[in-house]
């Protein structure tokens, strides 16, 4: 069977609605979820917002340009601290250190990213799980900074506007589902974009990258800090919302975890681990009463996906779109 | 008081370099960071410690199952999941990350979060240069030497030692003159394994038995690895003890909480400027 | 016709052997220039040296004027230089047009490709022959179209002076010919100027007005191709190869 042309373009035409069909329908059901369902559900979907946030930009990194890197919830609590510190120590308006913890964190990344990223091999993997832990260790025993074990309370929710205020639950919801919309688009946007194919040649065969002409450093270097920057920011959010942050929250589980939700959607697609954030975080909180297996359910399943479909979710659509033809 | 943290440093550097020596060897020639030797750690000693408490045996009998669970373990890891993705070094990573987390949280889940105080088999000490040295630390001393020692001759005078040499300078060269790359790989990992299952029983009597005992020693062994293992059996002996002489100093002159993150800084600007090792060979 | 490339006692050791022996040679703007020799020769040295992969440990290398010698490959692609690679390179994962306009977008990247930009995607595609497999995944091409591919993209980059590494390996007697064309077609008409390295001698000698011939790393000879294919040590040069098998 041939395709003309003709076919080919209905073809494409009909999976784009499609896609934008699903896309509605996601987002009206977003919108309207604080009103329809229960505040304990609203604080997971926050939650699973956030997460999207932090796994989005970790693809970008990872996923995009090619690097793996177990560092990214050090990223994420950077901002969350940072951002917390500028409010509650430095009395800085949360709009002012929301930006502010997202631009030291891509600083951050940057530093350790510049010559970091010329290590060969696995050097760099495992020296960002180094650096994840170092991280960790810094924020716990920075007590008179961090509160260290004792956790950071308190933190001052964003300040409001034009007579909204985000004290309550339902409106911190909207405000970052707005943040999370924005995050998306803008990945959406770069990854798409000439930036983005650059990226890719880089994952794909960085020796002939560099034979094009590309700067492959310094495109690392800045897939790495804007991705690590977008995790701060996640992390702010985070830090505003539940006002408490404890540095258990961002060892190194948690950069597992980021690994495993962009891996559960597929590497390297950006909606597929937008889609593991709400499915890995939903799985969360339905093992919310045996804690005790989380750890070890985590780490059996990103075995498992390995060892079935390393590209996760979107590997196994493509790979049933590929039999039905 | 100076001494006495000299001494320290000298038995948990001992106990890096044991288990170096074995990353070392399975990074070389697989190109795995093989981050499952530090769940190795863990449940080797775990078992050591069980067949203490619940069978009576004695310490040698719990050292030999410490090293002979570590290599099954190692061994088992290398042949049913590493293999699987020969070439596709990230998806191995992955899975020996995967792998550390798993067999801790699983101590964690199995025998709790509580420590376990494991049986001093050797009670007493000698008296070195005015204050007291106990066996057991001479002990950990001497096996790790021993084993050193052992491993030296095997690599350079074993037929299998020599193939493994080969292996690790060139891996297709090695293939192509006839060599067995899986064979060479299991034994590798075997012994990995079993030096880090060694390691962890020989500490345990020490410093007790908990699930999150091996990931501080894993990441000061790959401290280890990275900033200098690579080219020789000697040089990964000095490189661990001398990281833990270092700590050891460090943590009583500088900051106990930062012990730890200060290794990890070195390492980190070691790096900066010397993107091969110390002495690289990447 | 002016120099486009110059290299000047050109050397290289690897620890304690020489690579490539104090070589001089010159490559006049729009010819088409074969280096051959021997394995071992230093072919392969020279072409990445110029290609930049190597610093030479002594000697420079100019181009258009410029000293490119111990400059990063990315630089040397800025400045006009493409490529060719022996073993199948490419990005598998794109499509055959996106491949083809990274190679432009890598040198003047732009959000969006501008009209003039796509333009040069389509007319690239057609010249190589590209343009029915414009929304294939490379990685499900033949070699031989991925190699195409990556000559593709090379143009594309829009270099004035292309080096070509064995491109002919593993060819058919079709393909060569096909290749052929599309080189010599390349340097008359973009006016691009090319250097071959090759083992598939009637390639290069029907390609090349040129050619210059290596062996243990230093120039043993250089010339028309009737010339080379006549002299002397050349012969001897790659027949002693064989005779050490008797």
């Amino acid at each position: 069977m041939v395709d003309t042309v003709l076919v080919k373009n209905q073809k494409q035409k009909r999976a784009r609605i499609r896609n934008l069909i699903i896309l509605a329908v996601v987002l009206g059901a977003l919108a309207i979820l604080p009103q329809v369902t229960s505040e304990y559900i609203t604080y997971v979907a926050v939650l699973a917002i956030i997460y999207a946030i932090l796994t989005g930009s970790y693809d970008l990194t990872t996923g995009y340009t090619g690097p793996l890197t177990f560092c990214h919830g050090a990223f994420y609590g950077v901002g969350a601290y940072t951002s917390a510190l500028l409010t509650l120590k430095a009395g800085f308006p949360f709009w002012v250190a929301f930006p502010l913890s997202g631009i030291m964190v891509f600083i951050f990344a940057a530093i350790i990213g510049y010559p970091g990223l010329r290590l060969k091999g696995h050097y760099f993997a495992v020296t960002t799980f180094f650096f994840g832990h170092f991280i960790y260790l810094v924020i716990l025993n920075s007590v008179s900074l961090t509160n260290g074990p004792m956790g950071l309370r308190n933190i001052p929710p964003p300040e409001g506007f034009l007579g909204i205020s985000f004290t309550s639950l339902n409106s911190s919801y909207y405000l970052i589902l707005i943040f999370g919309i924005l995050a998306v688009v803008f990945l959406y946007f770069l990854v798409n974009s000439g930036f983005g194919k650059i990226l890719i040649s880089i994952r794909e065969n960085e020796e002939l990258s560099e034979a094009i002409g590309v700067n492959t450093s310094l495109y690392k270097v800045l897939a790495f800090s804007i991705g690590a920057g977008i995790a701060g920011l996640a992390g702010s959010l985070f830090a505003h919302f539940f006002r408490l942050l404890h540095p258990t929250t961002f060892a190194w589980m948690t950069s597992e975890m980021v690994v495993i939700m962009a891996l559960v959607g597929g590497l390297g697609t950006l909606i597929g681990p937008i889609i593991g954030a709400g499915i890995v975080t939903l799985i969360l909180e339905l093992m919310r009463f045996a804690p005790e297996y989380r750890f070890i359910i985590w780490s059996v399943a990103l075995i498992a996906i390995l060892i079935i479909e390393p590209r996760g979710l979107m590997g196994l659509v493509r790979r049933i779109q590929g039999g039905k033809k | 008081m100076f001494l006495q943290q000299l001494i320290n440093g000298i038995i948990i550097g001992a106990s890096y370099a044991l288990i170096a020596l074995g990353l070392n060897l399975i990074w070389s020639i697989t190109d795995i960071p093989d981050f499952s030797q530090g769940g190795i750690y863990v449940i080797a000693a775990y078992v050591a410690y069980f067949a203490v408490k619940l069978a009576s045996f004695p310490f040698v009998v719990s050292l030999l199952l410490g090293m002979v669970v570590g290599a099954g373990l190692a061994f088992c890891i290398e042949r049913f999941l590493y293999r699987r993705w020969t070439g596709r070094g990230r998806i191995q990573l992955l899975c020996a990350i995967a792998l550390f987390f798993l067999l801790s949280n699983l101590a964690i889940l199995l025998w709790t979060a509580k420590t376990k105080i494991f049986p001093t088999y050797l009670p007493g000490g000698i008296s070195l240069f005015g204050f007291a040295v106990s066996y057991q630390r001479i002990v950990v001393l001497a096996v790790a030497l021993a084993l050193f020692i052992a491993v030296y001759f095997f690599i350079m005078k074993t037929k299998m030692g020599k193939a493994i040499r080969a292996a690790s300078q060139d891996r297709e060269a090695a293939e192509v003159v006839g060599i067995n790359i899986s064979t060479v790989n299991s034994a590798v990992f075997m012994i990995g394994g079993a030096l880090s299952g060694t390691a962890a029983v020989l500490i345990s009597p020490l410093y007790s038995v908990f699930p999150t005992m091996g990931d501080l020693p894993l990441l000061k062994a790959l401290v280890v690895v990275i900033l200098g293992g690579f080219g020789s059996v000697a040089g990964v002996l000095i490189g661990g003890l001398g990281l833990g002489i270092v700590e050891s100093l460090g943590s009583v002159y500088i900051s106990a909480a930062y012990q730890h993150g200060f290794t990890f800084f070195v390492l980190i600007l070691v790096l900066l400027f010397f993107p091969r090792g110390l002495f690289g060979r990447v | 016709m002016s120099t486009i490339l110059e290299v000047n006692n050109l050397r290289k050791e690897f620890g304690g052997v020489v690579a490539v022996d104090n070589n001089n040679f010159t490559v006049q703007e729009g010819e088409r220039v074969g280096i051959i020799g021997p394995n071992g020769a230093g072919k392969t040295t020279t072409f990445n040296m110029i290609a930049g992969y190597f610093k030479p440990t002594a000697g420079t290398i100019e181009f258009e004027g410029k000293r490119i010698s111990g400059l990063k490959p990315h630089k040397i692609s800025q400045l006009g230089i493409g490529r060719t690679f022996q073993i199948a390179r490419a990005f598998g994962e794109m499509t055959v047009y996106d491949h083809v306009l990274t190679g432009i977008l890598a040198h003047e990247l732009h959000f969006r490709p501008t009209p003039k930009q796509i333009e040069q995607v389509e007319h690239i595609l057609e010249l190589t022959k590209l343009a029915a497999f414009r929304d294939n995944l490379v990685k499900n091409l033949t070699i031989a179209s991925q190699r195409r591919i990556v000559l593709a993209t090379a143009l594309a980059t829009g270099p004035r002076l292309l080096l070509l590494d064995e491109l002919m390996a593993g060819l058919t007697f079709v393909e060569i010919d096909e290749t052929l064309d599309e080189l010599r077609m390349i340097n008359e008409q973009m006016g691009i100027t090319l250097i071959v390295v090759e083992h598939v001698m009637k390639a290069i000698m029907q390609l090349c007005q040129r050619i210059i011939v290596l062996n243990y790393g230093k120039i043993i000879a250089e010339g028309t191709p009737k010339e080379v294919a006549n002299n002397k040590t050349v012969i001897e040069a790659y027949l002693g190869e064989e005779e050490t098998y008797a």
